[in-house]
């Protein structure tokens, strides 16, 4: 590549648009877009949260078993080192 | 529901198409018709064309070869209904007071406008060529033409590129 070709290439390096150029495309394309569309955004944003809240729903009834089976533990344990303490003492 | 879903990524999939490629499909059209504010209005165009044509494309690199292709496309368009009113005229390329040499930004400018200044097809051959680093055989491929005519295109316009700036007094140092 000669000096000529070096300097086209850095002439015609990639340049960026402006910065709102994303923002007006966006705003261009909503316009453009079907209205089945906007109800079918809406549709997936409603049975999102839904899933998001039965994960959640779901999330806490996972503690409330663990919290009950560590409770539990522990008291077994109690009454297993007492029955120990009875029979020692015998 | 899968419907909902599949539109849903290809919005997703359109976001990351358009943030790879803005730059390329930006600067195609700016470097050929050298006005900022239409190449963006042209760029836009392209996105626009190609959110109605996602579900056609297979793959990213198809995305990418239509975007470069249809942004050829649409300049070339462009420069042809400005035929009409020329656009910049070699000879009213101003000279630079001062004579700009190899890796100067002036020399940059300078060369930008020259390249403007060439036909149609030899122009978008030097983008290809030199913007998107494409050998003869992908520029072909992508202006539709033979891979004889890209290396001729690129030949003349370099020799033309030499002459005008050897007749401002810039060459090799």
């Amino acid at each position: 590549m000669d000096w000529l070709e070096q300097e086209l290439k850095q002439a015609l390096a990639r340049k960026e648009p402006a910065p709102d150029f994303d923002s007006r495309l966006r705003r261009r394309l909503v316009r453009t877009l079907p209205r089945w569309f906007a109800a079918a955004a809406a549709v997936i944003v409603i049975a999102g949260g839904g899933a998001i809240y039965r994960h959640h729903q779901g999330e806490q009834a996972k503690e409330q078993i663990m919290l009950a089976m560590r409770l539990t533990g522990s008291k077994l344990n109690q009454v297993q080192a007492h029955v120990q303490s009875i029979g020692e003492r015998q | 529901m899968i419907e909902i879903q599949s539109a849903a990524r290809q919005e997703c999939d359109f976001g990351e198409l358009m943030r790879e490629h803005r730059s390329m499909v930006f600067s195609v059209v700016y470097h050929f018709l050298h006005d900022r504010d239409q190449a963006e209005e042209i760029a836009q165009d392209v996105f626009l064309s190609l959110h109605r044509n996602l579900a056609e494309l297979e793959s990213p690199a198809h995305a990418a070869h239509w975007l470069r292709r249809v942004a050829v496309q649409r300049s070339i368009d462009v420069a042809r209904k400005r035929q009409r009113r020329p656009m910049v005229a070699l000879e009213n390329i101003a000279e630079p007071s001062v004579k700009p040499a190899p890796g100067d930004l002036l020399l940059g400018e300078l060369l930008r406008k020259l390249v403007v200044s060439l036909p149609e097809t030899q122009r978008m051959v030097v983008i290809l060529r030199y913007q998107e680093d494409l050998d003869p055989t992908e520029i072909a491929d992508v202006m539709g033409i033979p891979v004889g005519t890209v290396k001729s295109h690129l030949q003349r316009s370099l020799a033309l590129l030499r002459e005008k700036l050897e007749r401002r007094g810039v060459g090799e140092r």
